[in-house]
C-alpha cells in the first residue's frame, strides 16, 4: 500500500478483506485437526458457543483478529493466520435472556494452549466481564500454557496466573464464574474449573487433573489412564471438582443453560423503538474517502450512526476541529466527541467541557478518533496548547461514564490519549479497516530520525522507517496485539455499539470526580 | 302451541336444540349433572335443574314439571329411543317431539322393524335359516350371534365347505361373548356404503324426505364423517331409496323427525334396509344444509300440531354438505380416549359448529368423547370438501389430543376426494398416516423465537456476527432441530416463508399448536427435567453404614430404570437403592439383614444396550 500508487484501497475493498480475515479466523484450526475434533463426538468451539447463546442471539466477539500475524513467518497468508483467534474465543452473547460472557478454548488451534496473546486476550475479556459485571462462561478444551512460550506466558502479573485471580476476584464481586470441562484441562488449567461457581464435565471427554499420566509417571511412577486420573465420573462422583456430569457437549451446554437460568434476574433491557439512522449503513463506505489525507466532515459518519440520524451539537461554532453531540444510539444516550481535524486549543477546550457535562449527566461517551495529533508549532505551543490538551486528557481520564471509542481513521501521538486510546480504558475500543495507529505517521518519524542522524535527504534510511511505521500502524496488527477488541466492518459499527452499550450501561457509575486541570 | 321446551340431553345438542327454541321465542329449559352444573348447554338455557342423571327419566320428568316445561326434545342417545320415557311424558300432559312411543318401540326391536320393512316392500339384507341347504345360499355369507354386537360372534364365509367351521367358531364365541349362542346367517356385502335418508312426519298424514346422506366413513361403527347428498348414486337409483324411505315411514304412521338406515352393496347397486332410528341424528345439520330445513323447527311444530311447513315439491335441494365429528381421542395413538382441559379452543369461522367446547372446559371421559361437529357446505362436494379441510386447519384445541388432525388427513386423502369412495370397513383396514411433524415443528421455532427473542435493538434475536452473514438460528426440541436462516439487516426476518397466524400456546420451556387441526407439543430440551441418573456407573454403593433391610433382585435379573432394587437401613432412615437405567443385575453384594459399611458394593447393574 504504496502512497505514491495513487490507488488506495476503499473503504469498502478494506472492508471485504476484513470479511475474507475474519471467515478464514472463524474456521479455527486445520480440516485435519477439525476433523478429528468432530470424530471424538466434541462439537467444535464456535458451535458450542452458538449452542450454549440463546437461539439467535447476537455474538459480540472480543479480538476475533487476535495473533493475526504474529506466530508465522511474516507475509505468507498461512503464517498469518497460524493461530487464529490465539486460540480462544471469547464474545458477549445472550444465555437465558442475560449478557453473559463466553470464553471458548479452540483445541483444533495447537490443542487450545495458551500463546502469549491468547493469555492476554483471556484476561482482555475477564476485564470486559469485570467492568460490566457479565456471568463468565469458560468452555474449558486446552492443553495449558504453550511451553516453548513459557517465558511469555506464565511469570508475569498479567500472565496465566492472573486467570484464576481475576476468577476469585470477579467471585467475590458476585460475577458468576461457570465452566465447562469439554476436552483436556491440565495443570494451570485445571484451576479454571476448579475456580468456579460451578462446573460441567462432559463423561469419557472432560478431563481434569494437576499433572496428566505421563507426568504422574515421571514423577511417581504410577500408570494410570486420563479417565481414572481425572475423568468426568472421577470428579462428579469422587473428587467434587465438578458439580455436574454431562453426557455429551450438547448437554453440558444444556446443564449450563440451566444453571444461568437459576442467577438472579437480569436488569431487563431497555428495548424501545427506536429510528434508524436515515441512511443505510452500507453507505459508510462511501462517505470515508479513500485517501486518508482527503478531509471529510465526520458529521456523515454521525449521521449513519445515531438513531434518526438525529444529533444535537455542542459548541458547533467553537473549536470546529472536534465535533461534540449528543445523541442516542439504539435509543441510548450516548455523547460522541469526533475528530473534524487537527486539534487545537479550542477543540481541546471544548472536549474537555463536553466530556465534564456527559459526567455530570451520567451520558455514556462515543469517541470517533480520526486524528493526526495536537497542532504543532511556535505559536501553539506558546500560547499553551499541551495545557489544554492535558485538560483534555484529565477529563477523559477520570471519566466515570462508560467510553466506547472507535478508530475511524488516523490515532496518532497525543491525539490518541486525548481521543480515549486503549491507554484511557475505553469498555471497548474498535477499529475500522482503514484506520492507522501509530505514535506519529511513517514519514514524520522517518523525517524526524532522519533529522536526528543528520541524514535528513538520505532516502535509504528512511525507506526502512517508513515500512516500519506502515506495518505497525495496520489495524491488523494492532488488532492481533489486542491493542484493540477488534476491526469491525464499518457497516457494523451502530449494531456493535448498540450492543455495547447496553452492556456497559448496566452498571451504575460512581460520582464524578477529577484531577488538578491545569488553567 | 309451545312455550317452553326441556331438553333431555346435554352438550352440543341441547344447544343445538336450545338455538332453535330461542329463534321462535320459546323459553329453555336445561338439565344438568354434577360434572356440567357450568357446562355450555346449562349457560344457554334460560332455566336449569340439576338431575342426578340424564338417564333418570323420573328426575327429567319432574325439572320440566318444575320448570314449566311444556314439551320435552330428548336428543340423541339417552332417553331419545326410550319409548316408556316418550309414553310418560305424554301421560303426563306434555308435548313429546319426536315420534309416537309405538313406533319407538317397533323401529326398537331389529325383528320387528325387518318385518315393518318387508311388509312395506323395503328390501332386506337376505338372510338363510339354518336348516336350509348351504348349497342354495349366495356366498359369501356373514355369520353372526343374534345377540351380537361389536363385530364379535362373526364369520365372513366364502363356500358352502367352509360353512359348518364357521358357524360352529361363531357359536362358541357368541356363547362366550354374549352366553347365547343363538346364530343367524345373511348375505354378506364385500363392499357396503352407509346410506340414510332423513324423513319428516307430521300428525296430519304427510311424510317426506329431506334426500339422502352417506355415512360410510366409520371407525368400528362410530360414523366420523357424514354428507348430504350421498354421493355418486344414480339418479334411479337415489329415487327407489327416497321412495321407500317414505313408503316405510307412510306405512307405520310416521311423525317427527327419522332416519331409515341402508346398506348399500357398492358392487352391485343393491341397497338393503338396516333400521330405522326413531330421532334427530348427530349429522342432521348436512340434510338441513342440503335442503335448506332447520328440522329442530319442523319437529316442533310437528309435536304443536302443526302441518308440515313444505310438501315434496317445496322442497329444493342445493348445496352439498359435510360434517366431521370432533372426538377426544389419539386417533394416530391408537384412537385412545383423551381427557384434561381444553386449555385453549378455537373453532373455525367459516363453518357451521354445533358445539359445546370452550377454552378452560375440562374434557372428561364421562360422557360421549364427541366434542363437537364442524359442518360445511359448497355448491358442489368438491367445493364442500375444500371447505371443511379449510375449516378442520382452522380448529384448534390445544391441552388434549383430539381427532380433528385425523379428519383433516382424511378429508384431504385421495379417497376421499374420490365421490363414494370410501366404504364402511375403510377405516378399519387403512391407517391414515400419521402427519410429518416438520412443518408444524419449523413453525413451533419461529413462534418460539418470536416469543423468546428479542425483535428490535442491537440484541435482536436474528442471529448477528460482527463482519459476517448471520449465524444459522438452530432452535432445538426435544424430537428435532429447527434451522432457521435468518436474512441479514432486517431482525427477526426468517428464510421460512410460512406465515405464522396460528393458535399456539408459547412458553419457555416449548410450543404447544394445531397444525392441520393436529395438535403438536415441542418441548426445549431442558437439563433440569433430566433427573434420571447419569448412565456409565451402575454401582449402587451403600449410602451410610446401615444394615440390608430388603433385596428384591437377584443377579441375572432385567431391571427397569427407577426399579428399587433394595432397601438400606440407617440413621433411622429406609434409603431405597434404585436401578440408574434399565439393565440387567449383575452383582448382589449384599444379604437381607447384613450390615454393611459406607461404600460397600452392594448391587451392579448393566445397562442394556441401546
Amino acid at each position: 500500500m504504496s502512497e505514491t500508487t495513487g490507488s488506495e484501497p476503499t473503504l469498502r475493498e478494506l472492508s471485504a478483506e476484513l470479511r475474507e480475515r475474519l471467515a478464514r479466523v472463524r474456521q479455527g484450526g486445520s480440516e485435519a485437526a477439525r476433523t478429528k475434533h468432530t470424530d471424538r463426538g466434541k462439537l467444535l468451539p464456535r458451535d458450542r458457543v452458538d449452542g450454549l447463546l440463546d437461539p439467535g442471539s447476537p455474538f459480540l466477539e472480543v479480538a476475533p483478529l487476535a495473533a493475526y500475524g504474529m506466530y508465522g513467518k511474516p507475509g505468507a497468508d498461512a503464517d498469518d493466520h497460524a493461530v487464529p483467534a490465539a486460540g480462544v474465543i471469547a464474545g458477549i452473547g445472550r444465555v437465558q435472556g442475560r449478557n453473559c460472557l463466553v470464553v471458548a478454548n479452540d483445541a483444533t488451534v495447537k490443542g487450545g494452549t495458551y500463546y502469549p496473546i491468547s493469555v492476554k486476550k483471556h484476561l482482555r475479556a475477564q476485564t470486559i466481564a469485570a467492568e460490566n459485571n457479565l456471568p463468565c462462561i469458560y468452555l474449558v478444551d486446552s492443553g495449558g500454557a504453550f511451553l516453548p512460550m513459557q517465558d511469555e506466558v506464565f511469570p508475569d502479573k498479567e500472565h496465566f496466573g492472573r486467570i484464576f485471580f481475576n476468577q476469585a476476584n470477579m467471585s467475590a464481586r458476585g460475577i458468576p464464574q461457570l465452566a465447562a470441562v469439554m476436552g483436556s484441562c491440565t495443570a494451570g488449567g485445571a484451576y479454571v474449573p476448579a475456580m468456579s461457581d460451578e462446573t460441567v464435565i462432559v463423561k469419557e471427554q472432560g478431563t481434569i487433573f494437576l499433572g496428566g499420566p505421563p507426568l504422574v509417571k515421571a514423577a511417581t511412577g504410577e500408570v494410570v489412564s486420563a479417565e481414572d486420573l481425572g475423568g468426568g465420573d472421577v470428579h462428579a462422583r469422587k473428587s467434587g471438582v465438578v458439580d455436574h456430569l454431562a453426557d455429551d457437549d450438547a448437554h453440558a451446554l444444556r446443564i449450563l443453560r440451566g444453571i444461568v437460568d437459576t442467577l438472579p434476574a437480569p436488569v431487563p433491557s431497555a428495548a424501545s423503538d427506536v429510528e434508524e439512522p436515515l441512511e443505510a449503513p452500507e453507505t459508510l463506505y462511501d462517505v470515508v474517502p479513500s485517501s486518508t489525507r482527503t478531509p471529510y466532515d465526520v458529521r456523515e459518519v454521525i449521521r449513519r450512526l445515531v438513531d434518526g440520524s438525529r444529533f444535537q451539537e455542542f459548541k458547533q461554532l467553537y473549536g470546529e476541529t472536534l465535533v461534540c453531540a449528543f445523541a442516542r444510539i439504539h435509543g441510548h444516550q450516548v455523547g460522541i466527541v469526533a475528530n473534524n481535524g487537527i486539534l487545537f486549543s479550542e477543540s481541546a477546550l471544548k472536549g474537555a467541557h463536553f466530556v465534564e457535562l456527559c459526567n455530570q449527566r451520567g451520558i455514556p461517551l462515543l469517541f470517533l478518533q480520526n486524528i493526526t495529533g495536537f497542532m504543532v508549532g511556535r505559536e501553539y505551543e506558546n500560547r499553551g496548547i499541551a495545557r489544554d490538551g492535558a485538560k483534555l486528557v484529565t477529563a477523559v481520564a477520570c471519566s466515570v461514564v462508560p467510553k466506547l471509542t472507535v478508530v475511524i481513521g488516523g490515532s496518532f501521538g497525543a491525539g490518541n490519549y486525548g481521543m480515549c486510546g486503549r491507554a484511557y480504558d475505553p469498555r471497548f475500543l474498535w477499529m475500522w479497516p482503514n484506520a492507522r495507529i501509530s505514535v506519529m505517521g511513517g514519514d514524520q518519524a522517518a523525517n524526524v530520525l532522519a533529522t536526528v542522524a543528520g541524514r535528513e535527504d538520505d532516502d535509504e534510511f528512511k525507506r526502512p522507517i517508513r515500512e516500519q511505521y506502515e506495518a505497525q500502524g495496520s489495524p491488523y496488527y494492532a488488532s492481533a496485539r489486542l491493542w484493540d477488541d477488534g476491526v469491525i466492518d464499518p457497516a457494523d459499527t451502530r449494531r456493535i455499539l448498540g450492543m455495547a452499550l447496553e452492556i456497559t450501561t448496566a452498571v451504575p457509575v460512581a460520582d464524578p470526580s477529577y484531577g488538578i486541570f491545569r488553567m | 302451541m309451545i312455550t317452553t321446551v326441556l331438553v333431555a340431553n346435554r352438550g352440543e345438542i341441547a344447544r343445538r336444540v336450545f338455538r332453535t327454541c330461542r329463534d321462535l321465542g320459546i323459553r329453555t329449559v336445561a338439565v344438568h349433572t354434577d360434572v356440567d352444573a357450568d357446562a355450555l348447554h346449562v349457560r344457554d338455557a334460560d332455566v336449569a335443574v340439576h338431575v342426578t342423571s340424564y338417564l333418570d327419566a323420573d328426575a327429567v320428568l319432574a325439572a320440566a314439571k318444575e320448570a314449566g316445561a311444556d314439551a320435552i326434545h330428548p336428543g340423541y342417545g339417552f332417553l331419545s329411543e326410550n319409548a316408556a320415557f316418550a309414553r310418560a311424558v305424554t301421560g303426563a300432559g306434555l308435548a313429546w317431539i319426536g315420534p309416537t312411543p309405538e313406533v319407538i318401540e317397533q323401529m326398537g326391536r331389529k325383528d320387528a322393524a325387518r318385518d315393518l320393512a318387508l311388509a312395506a316392500g323395503v328390501p332386506v339384507v337376505p338372510s338363510y335359516r339354518l336348516d336350509e341347504d348351504p348349497a342354495s345360499f349366495v356366498y359369501p355369507v356373514l355369520v353372526k350371534a343374534a345377540a351380537g354386537g361389536g363385530g364379535k360372534g362373526m364369520r365372513v364365509v366364502r363356500s358352502a365347505a367352509e360353512l359348518p367351521e364357521g358357524i360352529a367358531s361363531a357359536k362358541r364365541e357368541a356363547a362366550t361373548a354374549f352366553g347365547d349362542d343363538t346364530i343367524l346367517i345373511e348375505k354378506y356385502v364385500e363392499r357396503g356404503r352407509h346410506i340414510e335418508v332423513q324423513v319428516l312426519g307430521d300428525t296430519h298424514g304427510h311424510v317426506v324426505h329431506l334426500g339422502t346422506r352417506e355415512c360410510s366413513v366409520q371407525r368400528r361403527h362410530q360414523k366420523v364423517i357424514e354428507e348430504a347428498p350421498a354421493p355418486a348414486l344414480e339418479d334411479d337409483l337415489r329415487e327407489r331409496i327416497h321412495a321407500s324411505a317414505v313408503a316405510l315411514s307412510a306405512s307405520v304412521g310416521y311423525v317427527n323427525a327419522g332416519t331409515i338406515e341402508y346398506l348399500l352393496d357398492a358392487a352391485t347397486g343393491d341397497f338393503y334396509f338396516l333400521e330405522m332410528n326413531t330421532r334427530l341424528q348427530v349429522e342432521h345439520p348436512v340434510s338441513e344444509l342440503h335442503a335448506g330445513v332447520d328440522l329442530v323447527l319442523a319437529q316442533i311444530a310437528v309435536a304443536a300440531g302443526d302441518p308440515l311447513p313444505f310438501d315434496q315439491a317445496g322442497l329444493q335441494f342445493a348445496d352439498h354438505a359435510i360434517e366431521a365429528r370432533i372426538y377426544a381421542e389419539d386417533a394416530f395413538g391408537g384412537f385412545l380416549p383423551q381427557a384434561g382441559t381444553a386449555t385453549v379452543v378455537s373453532w373455525p369461522a367459516r363453518a357451521r359448529v354445533d358445539h359445546a367446547l370452550e377454552s378452560g372446559q375440562v374434557v372428561s371421559t364421562s360422557y360421549d368423547p364427541m366434542l363437537g361437529k364442524v359442518i360445511v357446505s359448497g355448491p358442489d362436494r368438491e367445493s364442500a370438501r375444500r371447505a371443511l379441510v379449510a375449516a378442520l386447519d382452522d380448529t384448534a384445541i390445544l391441552g388434549l389430543t383430539t381427532n380433528t388432525g385425523f379428519l383433516r388427513q382424511l378429508a384431504a386423502s385421495a379417497e376421499f376426494t374420490e365421490p363414494g369412495g370410501i366404504d364402511t370397513a375403510w377405516l378399519d383396514r387403512n391407517a391414515v398416516p400419521t402427519p410429518d411433524p416438520a412443518p408444524a415443528r419449523a413453525i413451533a421455532a419461529r413462534l418460539w423465537l418470536d416469543a423468546h427473542s428479542e425483535q428490535t435493538g442491537p440484541f435482536a434475536g436474528d442471529g448477528f456476527r460482527m463482519g459476517a452473514a448471520p449465524a444459522p438460528v438452530l432452535v432445538e426440541f426435544a424430537d428435532g432441530s429447527v434451522t432457521l436462516t435468518p436474512a441479514r439487516g432486517s431482525h427477526a426476518k426468517w428464510s421460512s416463508e410460512q406465515p405464522v397466524r396460528m393458535t399456539s400456546r408459547v412458553t419457555a420451556h416449548g410450543v404447544e399448536l394445531a397444525h392441520h387441526g393436529q395438535r403438536h407439543v415441542f418441548l426445549r430440551p431442558d437439563a433440569s427435567t433430566d433427573h434420571a441418573a447419569v448412565a456409565g456407573d451402575g454401582t449402587l454403593l451403600a449410602p451410610m453404614p446401615g444394615t440390608v433391610l430388603d433385596v428384591r433382585v437377584a443377579e441375572g435379573d432385567a431391571v427397569t430404570a427407577g426399579q428399587v432394587v433394595g432397601v438400606v437401613e440407617a440413621m433411622k432412615m429406609e434409603l431405597a437403592l434404585k436401578a440408574p437405567y434399565d439393565g440387567v443385575v449383575t452383582t448382589v453384594g449384599a444379604a437381607a439383614g447384613q450390615q454393611v459399611a459406607l461404600g460397600a458394593v452392594l448391587f451392579v447393574i448393566e445397562e442394556n444396550d441401546g
